[in-house]
């Protein structure tokens, strides 16, 4: 018998430390995927209270470190541990703002060549107590990300020379320079997972350096896998990457324990939408939404609950138009909170302008609440009975939210309807079609 | 000797507009004339009045031989009026030949049989009477919508004075027998069932053109064969239809139109067969045997119930919904709005809002003026919320 595949995965964000669905669906893959092949997973930080069995997970922040006095080796020189040690986790890394302002551009460290080379400087002056504290950072990415990206590349480099492996699978651009070198140097073909792109978190004309690593990642991989087929048609456009070697992936979901509350108030209908507040999101299409359906629907309430930099914008316009009172902002919130704001939930409204998955709406989904959402989302694949709008399309959204808050019909069919498409999204049949079409092609 | 008795339906509905909740009270017209009427045009120019021509043509070359029957709803009826004059024309050109039988059904094409019976009436009513101001007839068998029916309905209309009813032959209820033969109620009641043979129609209707069909291609001779076949074994041979089979289901370079041109002269050639009418087959066959269908049978897909009009809670709320509106409507003594509500009865609308092959992609199962289901169920529960604010204001 042929003996099981080794597959060394790179990834950023991993539970509890979470920001947006790439740790989620980082580790739901994993758990997923560890049962068809021997895994490895690499990030920057882990957390000794997610008990991992079936693969082994090394959080760089666990790499014992002594801070020596006047001492100035290489970071390079420094490595010379035994890795099983880290893999027992310390630290909790909190309080987290993965989504730097895109306007900020404090990176130079890595430098691109705009050809279609990538061409990465040496680091020789990232010494390693500098490394040693950026992994220690509670903010994973931050305004010196790129520096984190380059400590990142280092050291995984570094590791993988004692770790054994067939295939490089990376998870977004920030572990992508590590996985171009590691293939540069051992020839180990690479997958390159993408979760989201510069494309859609900017604007699809950004041509910056976070651009740029992410083309050279999907240039030199050998599979590129979308989170869905919407991202993988604006890999193509965006990107100019060949389609064939492009296979979406649908995320899976872990099942809830799912409840209903009662409102105080039973009268109220609650539109909830759950995210960053952020141009990707579409907040300003809430508000355009709301105003057209309180016309109709006095009783509608709005809620809001995530931060981000249009937060502050919207609130400001929200007051402007006089709908104070049919919105509600509830700050950043808990998954306990989470649970009991969709458990009262009535319709739940995601109008991202790009959204490579939206796991979100997944998650309303599984409360039983009916998801209206944009058709420029990767999740509207997998959900046929969702009511879907153009993100533009305020006036539809409008009659969407309109005619699920009165017409009961309507809302139990796409409820009922959407349970039964749940059943088929889980991550054993994502781990599948990676497993079959990308990982046995290789070997 | 066996007949081949050959029904067409004619129905086209008005299908409503896009119709956003914005204009609930303030927008009082429904019908999306502009879809309809192009779609009128499209499928007159297609279906109706080339397939009209070729029937004319053959009846008379066959000098009264070739016999058919349609059932054509009111409101498709009304829609020849409104946007093609000359398709009620080339109709009463053929019911003049005395070779076709036009059947009554519910004006509106509705399901108001299992909603109201008082309603069901009128409609039965108000067909019969549109028929006769047009053709100058008046039906004596009976179809119901989409082949609805049931041990009641065939009582009920029994008891309406018709004397015959067409309805689906479903395996599961006739447990091996065959369709051929005119059947009878549990009841004994006096009205003939007539039982589509959905085998050979079906290999008109639908697989006449698919080329995967192991007895592709179907022609005329080789139709005619097996039609033959079952000589000494079938009084009738049932071959019900949807009359868009002609050109619009099946697209003339099928060969459907040659098909159907050499038809008859193949079926003639065998001395045992003939055509006939509905009414005529009740009058020349015996009831041979009890057809028993206690629950509701339509002649839609494979399960020939009525699930693909009310299986999800969407259509069972607006079928609930326009049928509570009954008295409301009824009460204002307006012939307008009781002429709308009839047009909001008319069965497409809730089979628009079918979710029954939805969630596997098969979006062009249907065929539908909306996007998704949710689309015209949505349209339309809008639209009847503005008529119930103009009925009860």
């Amino acid at each position: 018998m042929k003996s099981k595949l080794k597959v060394l995965t790179l990834g950023w964000e991993f539970p509890p430390l979470l920001t947006g669905g790439l740790g989620i669906a980082c580790y739901g893959l994993a758990k997923a995927l560890s049962k068809l092949v021997d895994l490895t997973v690499i990030v920057p930080q882990s957390n000794p209270e997610l008990p991992i069995e079936s693969f082994q997970l090394i959080g760089l922040n666990h790499i014992p470190f002594t801070r020596e006095e006047g001492m100035q080796e290489s970071l390079l020189e420094h490595l010379q541990y035994n890795y099983e040690d880290f893999a027992t986790v310390k630290k909790i890394g909190i309080d987290l703002n993965p989504y730097p302002s895109y306007q900020t551009q404090v990176y130079r460290e890595i430098s691109i060549s705009k050809n279609q080379t990538l061409h990465l400087e040496p680091i020789v002056e990232l010494k390693a107590s500098e490394a040693y504290d950026l992994f220690q950072d509670k903010d994973i990415y931050g305004p010196n990300i790129m520096r984190k990206v380059a400590a990142y590349t280092e050291v995984v480099c570094r590791l993988a020379e004692s770790i054994p492996f067939d295939i490089i699978h990376c998870h977004d651009w920030i572990t992508f320079a590590a996985g171009i070198k590691l293939k540069e140097k051992t020839g180990k073909p690479l997958v390159v997972h993408i979760h989201s792109l510069e494309s859609d978190r900017v604007h699809p004309d950004a041509r910056n350096d976070v651009y740029y690593l992410e083309q050279a990642g999907m240039q030199m991989a050998d599979k590129v896998l979308p989170v869905s087929q919407f991202t993988a048609e604006n890999i193509v456009q965006f990107y100019g990457i060949d389609p064939n070697k492009i296979i979406p992936v649908h995320n899976g979901i872990e099942p809830v324990r799912k409840f209903r509350s009662k409102k105080e108030n039973p009268a109220e209908k609650w539109v909830v939408f759950l995210g960053r507040v952020t141009r990707q999101k579409g907040p300003f299409m809430i508000l355009e939404t709301a105003l057209k359906l309180v016309k109709r629907m006095p009783n509608v309430k709005f809620y809001v609950a995530g931060l981000g930099d249009q937060l502050g914008h919207l609130k400001y316009l929200v007051e402007q138009t006089g709908m104070d009172k049919y919105f509600v902002f509830t700050g950043f919130i808990s998954k306990k909170e989470v649970g009991e704001l969709l458990s009262r939930a009535d319709v739940y409204f995601m109008p991202s302008i790009s959204e490579p998955f939206g796991l979100s709406a997944l998650e309303a989904a599984q409360f039983d609440v009916p998801c209206v959402i944009s058709k420029q989302s990767g999740v509207s694949e997998l959900m046929p009975n969702a009511l879907k709008a153009d993100y533009w399309d305020t006036n539809k959204f409008s009659d969407l939210l309109y005619a699920i808050l009165n017409f009961d019909g309507i809302s139990e069919t796409l409820v009922s309807l959407t349970r039964k498409d749940l059943e088929k999204i889980n991550w054993d049949r994502a781990a599948n079609t990676v497993f079959e079409k990308v990982y046995q092609e290789f070997s | 000797m066996t007949s081949v008795c050959f029904y067409f339906q004619v129905h086209q509905p008005f299908r409503i507009k896009p119709y956003s909740f914005e204009e609930i009270g303030h927008n009082h017209f429904y019908e999306y004339d502009t879809q309809n009427k192009s779609i009128m045009e499209k499928v007159s120019n297609k279906c109706y009045l080339t397939t009209n021509k070729l029937m004319l043509e053959l009846i008379k070359k066959h000098e009264g031989k070739f016999r058919i029957s349609y059932s054509i709803s009111g409101v498709c009826l009304e829609q020849f009026e409104l946007y093609k004059p000359e398709v009620i024309q080339s109709f009463k050109d053929l019911v003049a030949t005395g070779c076709v039988e036009i059947l009554a059904e519910t004006y509106y094409h509705s399901l108001s049989f299992f909603y109201s019976k008082r309603e069901f009436e009128r409609q039965v009513q108000k067909h019969a009477d549109k028929v006769f101001t047009l053709f100058g007839v008046r039906p004596t068998v009976f179809r119901n919508t989409e082949l609805m029916f049931s041990n009641e309905v065939a009582s009920y209309v029994s008891n309406m004075g018709y004397k015959g009813i067409i309805c689906e032959g479903v395996d599961r209820l006739l447990q091996g027998r065959t369709p051929n033969f005119v059947y009878q109620t549990p009841a004994h009641e006096s009205i003939g069932l007539l039982l589509k043979n959905y085998s050979l129609s079906d290999d008109m209707a639908f697989r006449f053109s698919n080329r995967e069909w192991k007895d592709f291609p179907l022609t005329a001779p080789k139709f005619a064969r097996w039609v033959h076949s079952t000589a000494g074994n079938a009084e009738t041979i049932n071959l019900f239809m949807d009359y868009e089979t002609f050109g619009e289901h099946q697209w003339p370079e099928t060969g459907i139109f040659d098909f159907l041109e050499y038809l008859p002269t193949e079926i003639l050639k065998h001395p045992d067969f003939n055509f006939k009418t509905p009414s005529e087959i009740i009058d020349s066959y015996p009831k041979r045997d009890v057809y028993d269908v206690p629950y509701p049978t339509s002649w839609a897909d494979s399960e020939r119930d009525l699930s693909a009009w009310l299986e999800n809670r969407m259509q069972q709320q607006a079928l609930h919904s326009v049928y509570s509106l009954e008295e409301s409507v009824l009460k204002t003594g307006n012939a307008d709005l009781l002429h709308t509500w009839g047009k909001l009865q008319t069965s497409d609308h809730f089979y628009y809002m079918s979710t029954k092959f939805w969630s596997d992609g098969d979006v062009h199962k249907y065929f539908s003026p909306f996007d998704s289901p949710y689309d015209a169920a949505i349209f339309y529960m809008n639209v009847l919320s503005d008529f119930k604010s103009t009925v009860e204001r």
